[in-house]
């Protein structure tokens, strides 16, 4: 009983934040950019949707879709400010993460002029009504953040495998110079790579909302929740980030019972220590070695 | 007939390095061209300069009558994807492979353009023909593949796309000479139509006779025209 | 044909001097056409073509007389043998006077700048006196952090977001400390320092497996680690904003004014010790050690035997120790800290602050904490817009700069040598010169030469080639020409034997045809076109027609 209840808040986190980590992975591994501005993303997203309830309509399917909408925007604007200009120069690493985390400073800036620092909700996106699954009661928004997200990560997921993006993209993590020679044009990818990232973080953000608030600081949180599971489970690297997001919202789940609130950082910290050291590359981080050249 | 690729006073290199001189190079339809010369006389810059790889290069490049070459002296690699779309197939040298891909994936990879993604079946069929080892490593990870394997998995994807120009880079090199034999048959076999081939080689041996030009490259120039067969111009 | 056109000379009169004797054949006088200038040929061909700009290379040293006597007596730093400024004695060999020139400018700068600092509180206005000695005390603060943070990243090339925690983590802890147990305030920065350590190795153990961006990654989520423990951790008040009450250096009962002076000459000297620190470590033993093993070198410096790991990791413990002290310090300074320094903004503007001035150098933490401490603290009137435009020169720095400002200048010189070397590659001609790899590999040098002037003459002789002269030569293929004509036909005959043409008489009809010789020996010369002429004088027409035409295709 008490372990299905575990077991069932382990998931929802590792739902939402398992889809900040996929997002962060894939950037990484395909362009080679470390990309902290989902922070800005999540939160531009999360107005976006609010903006559509609060004037368009309040139909859940078109604020979770302006909410997706609004996250790929937001990560071609990051794509076309950092990454393009910056992808050929020296130390691009470096400066592209310095670069994204300056859009996420001035983001955050420009939505808390806009908006002021007042915390926004969404109207509830998946109604308010109860399941009884085996004696335990699961809310609405637990299952559809679930299904919603399982969703996201399986069309992702099928599109990366089936498609003819998705195999550029591929293309693209493994060896970038040979997919320019098969022609795969490293900028259009980049807008590909970075409008599917952000839409999952907008999502995740429309999610998130659920249960939080959106203010434009409060992308923080889940991105740096995000970037522990991607590193976690080795950048670049679909399936670890899965495993690592649900180790860790297991941990998470686990010690807010077991211990108390206050120490859910803590014990994942030491988690995620405990996996780098044994592990220095995460969990599954076989790729990386095409990266780092 | 306009020519497949007419190259007019291409210099091309690297910062100060200056690999490509007023180079001046015509291959007409049909044709297979073999670039013969020693390492580091250019013949992959060639190759890389008409791709739009290298450091810098100025002179016209026409693929096709279309004008591919532009005075540049930065974005290497910046425009290779839309001159590749324009008709190019690049069988570079050594293992510029995708290691994580399966053979079928890397073979789908090089179908880039709408149409031949579409029918990437019977393109992959044809290329199968011509490899035949690879048909049952179909599912493998390119990455397991032994060195005469990617480098048929090298040039198959490049044979997926209806290319006007082939430009093979070296397909024997680092290869067992009854491999690179094999290799260079199955270029031989390919059915050119319209299109023209472009082999750079060290090895004189295995083009001599068997091409319709060899040309030696000394020092970053073209030398002489050992034309055998074809007489075209 | 009198009037002289530009660029072309005056048409050359030959006149007959067998003439007054009666010369049965051949002109009483010839006019040839005007000839261009050789010199433009010459000129063309010679001219430097880049373009060039007013931009030198030479460093403008400044140069003093000296005496001779004391030319190698300098100044050292004591107690070392550390010449002060690099001061150079020499002679100059136009003047033959003896001369110094300072080479290492920057102490002088250093010296200026950190002298504008100290006399800070003496200039600043009145109207803005109390903003801008509090800003001034945050700035030494921040400035010493950022450079120990600078230390770690560039130096050490370990790239931590952490530095803020530490500082955070130590100041907190002291802050704790001295409320709880009565610590007094000179003990708090080197308890401060004794955390820094403990919490300097803790965190270096990750740094010892993961590399760059994964333990960037890892710090950044410990930073957020730290900010959570010490919010929710009931002890360090996490009702309030802050902790503090810690015991203070700084007296009660002396005037605002005092009180605020004192903290800006106490930040001050803080930072001057750690400029100290960073002098000692990046440019002694440990810092020379890690400029051997830059970054995707590794492998090759400890195939050296360079112990890169070690060194880094005592560097980190090391500067980890100094921002405890700092945090210690800060402590003791403000009485207690605010939860703020472990805040996501704290840490990016200090990034920012780094970034800007560029990493890895101290002079860039100092300035970059200059831009940002004056656009945050100073003109605070700006509001919310005032981080909005940390993040754009944040963001320009990073897109336009590969290292900040203190990198322009490399980056500056590597663009220009960068383009020099391609314009001196694209410079080279097309056309009978010879490249400078097949220079290098004759060699006879006179061949080199040969094939330039050979080129040079080519060049001219076409600019003569006109109908006038084809017309003349047709008239009278022997005998004496116009200057003009002389010249070309001068550089035919010069030709070389093989592929030279000539004449072939047939013997049965009488009539002429072209061939052209083999130049080796017993081998029979081609036939160059069927085409048979009458006369000797249209086989000579027609060869000179085929030599023009090679001319003006070669």
């Amino acid at each position: 009983m008490e372990i299905a209840q575990i077991l069932s808040n382990a998931i929802i986190v590792a739902a939402i934040y398992g889809l900040i980590a996929v997002a962060v992975s894939i950037t990484w591994s395909s362009l080679g950019l470390i990309n902290l501005g989902y922070g800005f993303v999540f939160s531009f997203a999360g107005y976006w949707a609010w903006l559509t309830a609060q004037h368009l309509s309040e139909w859940p399917p078109l604020i979770a879709a302006a909410g997706i909408l609004g996250g790929a925007v937001g990560g071609v604007i990051i794509c076309l400010v950092v990454f393009i200009p910056l992808h050929d120069k020296p130390n691009f690493t470096t400066r592209g993460m310095i670069g994204t985390l300056a859009i996420s400073l001035i983001g955050s800036q420009a939505l808390l002029m806009q908006f002021g620092p007042r915390a926004k909700s969404l109207p509830e996106l998946f109604g308010s009504w109860q399941v009884d699954v085996a004696g335990m009661a699961l809310t609405s928004d637990k299952i559809g953040i679930v299904l919603c997200s399982a969703l996201m990560l399986g069309v992702v997921v099928i599109w990366m495998k089936g498609s003819r993006r998705g195999l550029e993209i591929r293309a693209m993590m493994m060896n970038p110079h040979a997919a320019s020679i098969v022609g795969i044009g490293i900028r259009s990818t980049g807008i590909y790579v970075m409008a599917l990232t952000g839409a999952m973080a907008g999502l995740a953000s429309v999610l998130l909302s659920q249960t939080y608030y959106i203010a434009p600081f409060s992308g923080l949180t889940p991105l740096i929740k995000g970037v522990s599971i991607a590193l976690c489970g080795g950048l670049g690297s679909v399936q670890g980030a899965v495993i690592a997001a649900m180790m860790l919202g297991l941990t998470e789940a686990a010690t807010s019972r077991f211990l108390g609130g206050q120490y859910v950082l803590i014990t994942q910290f030491l988690v995620i220590i405990m996996i780098l050291i044994v592990r220095p590359h995460g969990i599954s981080g076989l790729l990386d070695k095409a990266r780092e050249q | 007939m306009t020519e497949v690729l007419k190259i007019d006073g291409l210099s091309a290199g690297y910062g100060p390095l200056r690999v490509i001189h007023d180079l001046d190079l015509v291959i007409w339809p049909g044709e297979r061209l073999g670039i013969v010369g020693l390492n580091g006389h250019g013949k992959t810059t060639l190759i890389y300069a008409i791709a739009g790889l290298t450091g810098w290069q100025r002179g016209s490049i026409l693929l096709n009558g279309e004008q591919i070459g532009r005075t540049r002296s930065q974005g290497a690699g910046r425009y290779t994807h839309q001159i590749v779309r324009k008709g190019l197939a690049i069988m570079p040298q050594g293992d510029e492979i995708f290691t994580g891909l399966t053979v079928e994936e890397h073979l789908d990879s090089g179908a880039f353009t709408r149409e031949a993604w579409r029918d990437r079946k019977t393109r992959k069929e044809r290329v199968l023909d011509l490899f035949e080892p690879l048909r049952k490593l179909m599912k493998t990870p390119v990455g397991r593949l032994s060195g005469g394997e990617r480098r048929m998995v090298s040039i198959g994807r490049g044979l997926m796309t209806d290319a006007k120009l082939y430009l093979v880079d070296e397909p024997s090199l680092g290869l067992a000479p009854k491999l690179g034999q094999s290799v260079m048959e199955a270029l031989l076999a390919i059915d050119l139509e319209d299109s023209a081939m472009f082999i750079a080689e060290q090895n004189v041996a295995l083009l001599e006779g068997r091409v319709d030009r060899v040309i030696g490259m000394h020092a970053g120039k073209l030398k002489g025209e050992a034309s055998t067969t074809l007489g075209i111009g | 044909m009198t009037e002289t056109q530009p660029g072309k000379l005056q048409p050359i009169t030959w006149h007959n001097p067998l003439e007054p004797w009666g010369a049965d054949q051949g002109n009483p006088e010839l006019t040839s056409v005007a000839q261009p200038d050789a010199g433009d040929v010459w000129r063309a061909n010679t001219a430097y073509k880049a373009k060039t700009y007013k931009v030198g290379r030479l460093k403008h040293y400044v140069i003093w007389s000296n005496h001779g006597r004391r030319l190698w007596r300098r100044w050292r730093w004591w107690p070392t043998r550390r010449n002060v400024l690099q001061i150079r004695g020499l002679y100059n060999r136009k003047t033959l006077k003896a001369e110094k020139k300072i080479q290492d400018r920057r102490p002088i700068y250093w010296a200026v700048c950190l002298a504008l600092l100290a006399i800070g509180p003496f200039v600043f206005p009145a109207s803005m006196y109390n903003t801008l000695l509090s800003a001034g005390t945050i700035f030494g603060v921040f400035a010493a952090i950022n450079v120990c943070w600078t230390l770690i990243l560039g130096t050490a090339s370990i790239f931590t977001l952490a530095s803020y925690a530490v500082v955070g983590v130590a100041a907190f802890v002291t802050t704790y400390l001295s409320m709880q147990w009565g610590l007094p305030w000179y003990t708090l920065p080197v308890g401060g320092a004794f955390i820094g350590l403990v919490m300097g190795g803790v965190i270096a153990i990750p740094a010892l497996r993961l590399d760059g961006f994964y333990y960037a990654l890892l710090t950044l989520g410990l930073n957020e680690l730290c900010r959570v423990f010490f919010t929710t951790t009931k002890a360090f008040g996490s009702a309030s904003g802050g902790l503090y009450g810690a015991d203070s250096f700084i007296p009660d009962s002396w005037s605002p004014v005092a009180q605020s002076l004192l903290s800006y000459y106490s930040a001050f000297g803080l930072l001057l010790a750690t400029l100290f620190l960073f002098r000692f470590i990046n440019g002694k033993r440990l810092g020379r050690v890690l400029r051997m093993a830059p970054e995707k070198r590794e492998a090759f410096a400890e195939a050296c035997g360079v112990d890169y790991r070690r060194a880094r990791i005592i560097i980190f413990v090391l500067t980890s120790a100094a921002l405890g002290f700092i945090g210690g310090f800060y402590a003791t300074l403000y009485r207690g800290t605010a939860f703020s320094i472990f805040s996501f903004d704290t840490v990016l503007l200090g990034l920012a602050m780094v970034t800007i001035g560029g990493i890895g150098k101290a002079e860039g933490a100092i300035l970059g904490t200059l831009v940002v401490i004056f656009l945050d603290k100073v003109l605070i009137g700006l509001g919310p817009a005032r981080l909005f435009l940390i993040g754009m020169i944040m963001l320009g720095v990073v897109l336009f700069t590969n290292n900040g400002y203190f990198g322009i200048k490399k980056q500056f010189n590597a663009w220009r040598d960068k383009k020099r070397g391609e314009w001196r590659s694209m410079r080279s001609e097309k056309g009978g010169e010879a490249l400078p790899e097949e220079a290098t590999e004759r060699d006879n040098k006179d061949e080199v030469y040969f094939l330039r002037f050979d080129k040079m003459q080519r060049d001219f002789l076409k600019t003569l080639i006109c109908p006038e002269i084809i017309e003349e030569h047709r008239r009278q293929p022997l005998g004496q020409h116009s200057a003009a004509l002389e010249r070309l036909l001068m550089y035919f005959r010069r030709a070389p034997m093989d592929d030279k043409y000539a004449l072939q008489r047939n013997a049965e009809t009488g009539r002429y045809k072209i061939i052209a010789f083999s130049g080796q020996r017993g081998v029979s010369p081609r036939v160059v076109e069927d085409r048979e002429y009458d006369t000797i004088g249209d086989g000579y027409h027609a060869i000179f027609v085929r030599r023009v035409h090679d001319l003006m295709e070669a």
